[in-house]
């Protein structure tokens, strides 16, 4: 598994630190705590197990440069993960960064597993080091923008939208989370997601935009139906399968003003 | 097997003779749909259960009608129709009544609820504004949708296209169709209940030995216009959005005869509760203003009488829906089992 999108993804984060970027989706991994939805409060937690996990990370490390390839239990780096409070904090404000995280460490548990050179090992820990503490910035920001009333609070039962602008926000978000779940190593979990959203999503929007696009449908039938299935299908890695949810987004960008658009020029039911 | 030709239900002059009326259905001449000024104002709090439509469009509906009565208190539970009608289920056996209204876009899960004694009864009145055919005493129907075969016009020709869904097992043609999809269910739970098990399964089996296989109807459709496949199974509307958005596309709309091919299903709504109130939000579902704007909107094909048809939609003088209590199609397991034994799902 490469890291190479990395810098890319810095970026993204940067130009979408915007609150319009954070999510407000009930998480599907676990339960969430109260936390989420307050914050402020606990942002000294959330630094605390940032530094913990690098800590625990670097002993899985350590331990490794010492014992050697099959001495040491890296399913211990997923329990760490899975213990924190930040992690919950990550998932329900930036899928992105949080999918970016499962990636980095898969990314060191697979070079130890296969008994990578102590260095690459080393490198794929300084990447994963490195995106903790960017999504410790990410829950700040986020914080910040909850104490101001300008990001929603984080439902504890999923809604459903009702428009075809509130559906295209959910169908990116829904994206985001099938590179989380590629990043888990949850393969069928995102295929399945990726076809739930097909269904229940953008089947119920596309019937209108292919009035207005139809060249635009056409390109994201194959995205849904082939691109995205195959990318997850064939292991490409976590990066291809972004890249193809990235170009998927800026497509539905572009499906989100025209059917914003048509939505204005609607004729009035009465 | 009588033919119910559907003629009034799509803007046609006349009303065929000799029509067969099927058990719990009604056949009185329609009255023409009203405006919505002539109704009573909404009033009270009402529960809605809404199973998913197309584009939000169900959404606007509901937001005119919310505005046009402020004092109505509307409350609106979302999801899949077929598990919103399995909550009700639920719900309703465990004692417990949430929804006074299931607004649903198929009629299999209509059935689901009628068959368990959930609804209540509507007025005459109301019953009698749906066309022909479409008139049942404890759920209305509030908008329609053809079964049709989308063709690439200039890899085949109309006449080349047999008028049985069911030759179509056999034909040379390349097939294009969307299994998994729920209108497609419908369609096959039609087939089993008008044709039996063996010869839907030999349908099925014949079509899917030449069939290229889509996750839904407007992927079917937007095939059938790249010319991957020569024909497939779809709702009406998809092809008529599509050349809408391109109006050149090489797809047009050809019809089978008095078979599932060419049913006729529709959505369909639901009194729970008992009282004026849910029957009276149910009429302004059957208005002219509703039924106009789902058709020109979302290509629907309107059920009162009175209202036209949407615009583009083939000339249908020559279809010939089955006769089919729509409630029926609920008896959707069977068609499941069917469809994963012969390797289909």
């Amino acid at each position: 598994m490469t890291f190479s999108g990395s810098a890319r993804c810095k970026i993204a984060l940067v130009l979408a630190l915007s609150f319009g970027s954070f999510s407000s989706q009930v998480s599907a991994n676990g339960a969430i705590g109260d936390h989420v939805n307050n914050l402020h409060a606990h942002l000294g937690e959330y630094a605390e197990e940032v530094q913990w996990l690098e800590d625990k990370f670097g002993a899985v490390v350590d331990a490794y440069e010492k014992q050697g390839k099959g001495k040491v239990n890296t399913d211990v780096m997923i329990e760490y993960w899975e213990e924190v409070d930040f992690h919950s904090a990550i998932e329900t404000q930036y899928v992105p960064v949080y999918a970016t995280i499962w990636q980095g460490i898969y990314g060191v548990k697979t070079a130890i597993d296969k008994g990578a050179d102590a260095s690459a090992v080393r490198a794929e820990e300084a990447k994963l080091v490195h995106v903790l503490w960017q999504g410790l910035g990410a829950v700040k920001l986020a914080s910040q923008y909850q104490k101001k009333g300008l990001i929603d609070q984080v439902q504890t039962t999923e809604t459903e939208p009702t428009t075809p602008t509130e559906v295209i926000d959910d169908i990116k978000v829904r994206l985001d989370r099938v590179v989380a779940k590629y990043a888990e190593q949850l393969s069928e979990v995102a295929t399945t997601l990726v076809f739930d959203t097909y269904l229940q999503r953008f089947e119920g929007i596309e019937g209108a935009l292919i009035e207005l696009d139809a060249p635009l449908v056409e390109d994201l039938e194959k995205d849904f139906n082939v691109s995205l299935p195959q990318a997850i299908e064939q292991d490409k890695g976590v990066d291809a399968v972004r890249d193809v949810v990235n170009a998927m987004q800026v497509k539905l960008d572009k499906a989100y003003a025209l059917l914003a658009e048509a939505e204005k020029n609607r004729k009035s039911v009465f | 097997m009588q033919r119910r030709t559907f003629v009034q239900g799509l803007g046609l002059a006349g009303l065929a003779g000799g029509l067969g009326l099927l058990p719990g259905m009604s056949f009185a001449n329609p009255a023409n749909a009203v405006s919505v000024d002539s109704l009573p104002k909404l009033k009270g709090d009402l529960t809605l259960y809404l199973g998913r439509g197309e584009g939000g469009l169900y959404e606007n509906v509901l937001e005119a009608i919310k505005k046009k009565n402020p004092g109505l208190n509307l409350q609106i539970r979302r999801g899949a129709t077929a598990e919103l009608a399995n909550m009700l289920v639920a719900e309703a056996k465990a004692g417990v009544k949430r929804a006074d209204l299931f607004w649903a876009v198929d009629t299999g899960s209509i059935g689901m609820i009628t068959n368990q004694g959930l609804a209540k009864p509507l007025p005459d009145d109301v019953v009698n504004q749906l066309k022909p055919g479409f008139q049942y005493p404890m759920w209305s129907p509030v908008t329609g949708r053809i079964r049709t075969l989308p063709y690439n016009t200039e890899r085949v020709r109309a006449d080349q296209i047999p008028d049985s869904v069911m030759a179509l097992a056999d034909t040379d043609l390349k097939l294009g169709w969307a299994p998994a999809y729920a209108s497609f269910q419908s369609f096959v739970t039609a087939m089993r209940i008008l044709e039996g098990e063996k010869a839907t399964a030999n349908w099925l089996k014949g079509v899917n030995s030449k069939a290229k296989k889509y996750a839904g109807e407007l992927g079917v459709v937007m095939g059938v216009e790249r010319g991957e496949v020569d024909l497939g199974f779809a709702n009406h509307y998809y092809t008529l959005r599509l050349k809408a958005g391109k109006p050149d596309a090489k797809v047009d709309i050809a019809y089978t005869k008095n078979d599932a091919g060419c049913l006729v299903n529709a959505s369909g709504i639901i009194s729970l509760t008992e009282g004026d109130l849910p029957i009276n939000f149910i009429r302004y579902l059957l208005t002219k203003e509703v039924q106009s704007y789902l058709a020109t909107e979302a290509n629907e094909i309107p059920l009162v009488a009175g209202v036209a048809p949407p615009v583009g939609l083939t000339p249908l003088s020559s279809i010939s829906p089955p006769d089919l209590d729509l409630r029926k199609l609920a008896d959707i397991r069977p068609t499941l089992d069917l469809m994963r034994n012969v390797g289909v799902l």
